[in-house]
């Protein structure tokens, strides 16, 4: 197996502790720059920019910070930053403008102007968020919330709080809607709902549109093309296994649906909604944590197939790439405790390689072909993301992000790979049509490898003469 | 700025168990290198072919007679010259079995034909020999020997000022400790302990010899091979102990516009590197001529800890050498030659790595005729190849041109036939003795 040691990186101030999916990269000022958001247990909510260790800018939030995301919520062609607090607080920032709106934390859906710290928008929806994310398949937010308390015992224990929220762009027009994961096993969908005249800004709200009742713990939300090409909603259930969410509130009344306590439950007979679907293989454990990731892009050439690619992987060390026709392309088995699955396009040629990180620091990038390159993290890992970011050169590039338990956090840079696989100069020389002509001018036979060897041997190190 | 003309990419990385030394990495035939490391285990790394992929093998050698409270010092292998083959390695190491430290030599080689480059077979195979003394640097250099023909033989620095000489006794099959003065003259009455030792053969049967001391005292001589006789020799004393002594030629054009396809106008050089703990990386240059006067700092060297380990190969390819130095400080240095000015070293790009850098070494690992720089550090071996397609479009771009020059030599071989037959033969005739000798 391939392994590497990347050097170049920058570490970065933080103190305190964060929950596993309250840090996100994202272009969160709207300047086509990457940005890194990290909130923390205080309600801290950090941005940082470029390789600059100290934070750029510094919110504070209601309560414990389990989730934050990136991205264009509200559908008005700029990205916001969402702070969800274990609490069920939920905060919008603009961070485009550093006067920008504001709001005043007592009152849930009005935008005052008194604070610049203050985020112009905050509600209250149900408690214990954990993870939010924001779909750019449909414009689409999720947000994964879980039981706070119960969580912060147990998070590191046993990674059993899950909860998971996605939102889908079930229609066309745009709208987003919003997935939360909670703890007791439930996903509830949300959508931000404005007034029709566009005038009354402090009535616009996250309004209920679905629940769904799963069986076991859910850890991850995504978003993946089904076989027909359309978006479908997944979390990932316990023992690598994953369930489908059917959407079906565009066929029903969704107006007015908001609500501030759960649902009564059994009134929309949720498991009908929920197809699940277990993965075969040495499962030793059926009910290990599980992680999930949806739309892995399969670079332009493979366009041909319209099932999207997702990847699983399990605190036991079994990682699987399939795709929505349920076809497994690999599984790979490791010995380490994989908690964070992501998705990174390393070598840049458009396909996305599935990156997964255990508690040890142990990373492993995988492309579609099972080829693995490994990279051991020095330190033990509290939190872990990888994506494009800026830090220096002054444009996005690959990045592998880790928080450690020292009051830093790492973000590896330079991570980017021509390839994949270790390769010599003959056979990339042997891929150009070019270079056998040039064997035959000089009378080197192209199947004589020593030869053409001494030749590039000579040509590069004896021509000293250009 | 720095950063973007780094030409390297990170192929491979191997974890070792323990940490090695700055005398921890030797080359082992044509493409595999051998790391040592301090709990007594010996790694082997290359690459292997399987399934039409080549992928990066690091695997343990079990080397016999190292015991497991063996602590290694220092490895070293040499392929032996013609007309005898195969490969020698040895490897020193003290036994700490807790009241007293001894130190041993072992030197592996298999006389058994057709297993004269199995390292498996080589690794079997052991000769023990005990020391007095704490072994420093294991160094191999070739000597003439009495009936013209050469050797190969071990030099062993100790920490009794003196350096040992390990030859093979062709009639035993075994090498034994014979007094370095008979071949070595430079390398009596030493001032300190060497802490490490270079040698270059050079023109007219001459060997130039330099060796750096804990004391801070560098040595170097020009010695007549046959003789042997001590021609010149000069010293020069250092403020901390020297970490490396690196002899290397540099070509140099004395008048830049005139034909580079004459040679006469090329001058080559031998230069010396000397590398200190603490000081600034010297050079000095022309040593064959001046001796230790023409020095010349590789500034800023100085600054990021001791130099531990240093190189002088060509990284871009257009003919002149640069420098490398890794340093305890995490960072590899390139420094690039400029004639201008009676010849400067400038640093060209730095990099950092996350442990110190112990020894580096450039080689063909992947055997396609593009050299891997292998840097030992404290963690482990990395492996950096050069950018593959920038170098590939550069292959293609010096084969085009080569190509164009044997048309148009061929053109004007047949315009104007008997005249052009004899330039363009030899330049053929070079081409292909340059296949046949690096093969």
């Amino acid at each position: 197996m391939r392994s590497l040691n990347y050097a170049q990186r920058v570490s970065l101030d933080f103190t305190g502790t964060l929950f596993p999916h309250a840090i996100c990269l994202g272009d969160a000022d709207n300047d086509s720059l990457n940005e890194l958001v990290v909130g923390d247990t205080s309600g801290k909510l950090l941005v940082y920019k470029n390789d600059d260790c100290k934070p750029w800018i510094t919110r504070t939030c209601v309560g414990m910070l389990t989730c934050v995301a990136i991205g264009d919520v509200c559908n008005k062609g700029k990205n916001l930053v969402v702070a969800v607090g274990a609490e069920g607080w939920f905060h919008l920032f603009d961070l485009t403008a550093a006067t920008a709106n504001k709001a005043d934390s007592s009152s849930q859906h009005e935008f005052l102007s008194s604070d610049d710290q203050k985020p112009f928008f905050t509600q209250h929806i149900p408690a214990n968020t954990k993870v939010i994310l924001i779909s750019d398949i449909g414009k689409c937010l999720a947000l994964w919330s879980r039981m706070c308390i119960l969580c912060i015992v147990l998070w590191s224990l046993t990674a059993v709080c899950v909860c998971v929220c996605v939102c889908v762009a079930a229609e066309p027009a745009g709208r987003c809607e919003l997935v939360v994961g909670y703890t007791d096993r439930v996903v509830r969908a949300f959508r931000w709902e404005e007034p029709s005249d566009g005038s009354d800004l402090g009535s616009a709200q996250l309004v209920l549109l679905k629940k769904w009742l799963l069986e076991g713990q859910v850890d991850s939300l995504s978003v993946n093309p089904g076989p027909e090409g359309l978006p479908e909603l997944m979390v990932s259930q316990p023992g690598c296994g994953y369930a489908i969410l059917l959407c079906s509130w565009t066929q029903q009344d969704s107006s007015g649906s908001g609500e501030d306590a759960p649902a009564t439950p059994g009134s929309e007979g949720p498991s009908r909604d929920v197809v699940l679907h277990l993965t075969t293989g040495r499962i030793h454990n059926k009910n290990v944590s599980t992680h999930l990731i949806g739309s892995i892009s399969k670079g332009s050439k493979e366009e041909s197939s319209k099932c999207g690619l997702f990847a699983l992987c399990t605190l036991d060390g079994t990682l699987k790439l399939m795709d929505s026709s349920e076809q497994l392309l690999w599984s790979v088995q490791v010995d380490h405790q994989l908690f964070a699955l992501q998705k990174l396009d390393v070598t840049g040629d458009g396909r996305e390689e599935v990156v997964a990180c255990a508690w040890d620091g142990q990373t492993y990038i995988i492309d579609h072909n099972r080829t693995v390159v490994r990279f051991q993290f020095d330190e033990n890992v509290n939190a872990f993301c990888a994506g494009q970011y800026t830090c220096k050169e002054g444009k996005n590039t690959p990045c592998l992000v880790y928080v450690s338990f020292n009051n830093k956090i790492h973000i590896y840079w330079k991570v980017q790979l021509e390839r994949m696989e270790s390769t010599n100069m003959l056979r990339v020389l042997e891929e150009k049509p070019e270079f056998k002509n040039h064997l035959k001018a000089l009378g080197v036979d192209a199947e004589d490898t020593a030869a053409v060897r001494a030749l590039v041997a000579n040509i590069l190190y004896k021509d000293s003469q250009t | 700025m720095l950063r973007e003309l780094y030409p390297f990419v990170e192929d491979s990385f191997s974890r070792f168990p323990s940490q090695s030394n700055i005398y921890g990495l030797c080359q082992a035939g044509q493409q595999e290198l051998l790391a040592a490391t301090l709990k007594g285990k010996v790694v082997c790394f290359r690459y292997q072919e399987l399934q039409q992929k080549i992928r990066p093998v690091a695997k343990e050698i079990q080397f016999t007679y190292i015991p497991v409270d063996a602590e290694i010092v220092s490895i070293d292998a040499f392929n032996k010259s013609s007309p005898n083959r195969g490969l020698v390695v040895g490897i020193t190491f003290i036994k700490d079995s807790g009241d007293k430290a001894t130190p041993f030599l072992n030197i592996y080689c298999d006389y058994e034909p057709g297993s004269e480059f199995n390292l498996e077979s080589i690794a079997q195979s052991c000769l023990n020999l005990e020391l007095q003394f704490t072994p420093f640097q294991l160094y191999h250099t070739e000597v003439q020997c009495d009936d013209g023909g050469s050797e190969t033989v071990f030099l062993l620095s100790g920490h009794d000022q003196r350096i040992h000489l390990y030859k093979e006794n062709a009639s035993l099959h075994q090498f034994e400790e014979q007094p370095v003065e008979r071949l070595f003259p430079e390398l009596q009455q030493l001032p300190s302990n060497v802490l490490w030792l270079d040698m270059l053969t050079v023109a007219g049967g001459r060997r130039i010899s330099a060796f750096g001391c804990q004391s801070g005292c560098v040595g170097l001589a020009l010695v007549n091979q046959t003789g042997p006789e001590v021609l010149q020799s000069w010293r020069v004393q250092f403020d901390s102990p020297i970490s490396t002594v690196l002899l290397f030629p540099l070509s140099c054009q004395t008048e830049p516009n005139q034909s580079s396809r004459e040679t006469g106008t090329e001058m080559k050089s031998y230069n010396l590197l000397v590398t200190s703990t603490i000081e600034m990386a010297v050079v000095y240059r022309d040593v064959q001529e001046s001796g230790l006067s023409r020095s010349v700092c590789l500034s800023e060297s100085d600054q990021w800890d001791a130099v531990l380990c240093a190189l002088v190969i060509d990284l871009d390819f257009d003919g002149q050498k640069e420098v490398l130095l890794g340093t305890y400080g995490q960072e590899l240095l390139c420094y690039k030659f400029h004639p201008a000015g009676g010849g400067q070293f400038q640093l060209q790009w730095r990099r950092s790595f996350k442990s110190p850098l112990l020894s580096v070494i450039y080689l063909d690992l992947t055997g396609d005729g593009l050299k891997e720089l292998a840097v030992l550090t404290l963690k482990g071996l990395h492996i950096l190849q050069h950018s593959l397609t920038s170098t590939a479009d550069l292959v293609l771009e010096r084969l085009a041109q080569r190509v164009s020059a044997l048309t148009a030599g061929s053109e004007l071989e047949s315009a104007k036939a008997p005249d052009a037959e004899g330039k363009d033969a030899p330049a053929k005739k070079e081409e292909r003795a340059a296949h046949t000798t690096s093969h």
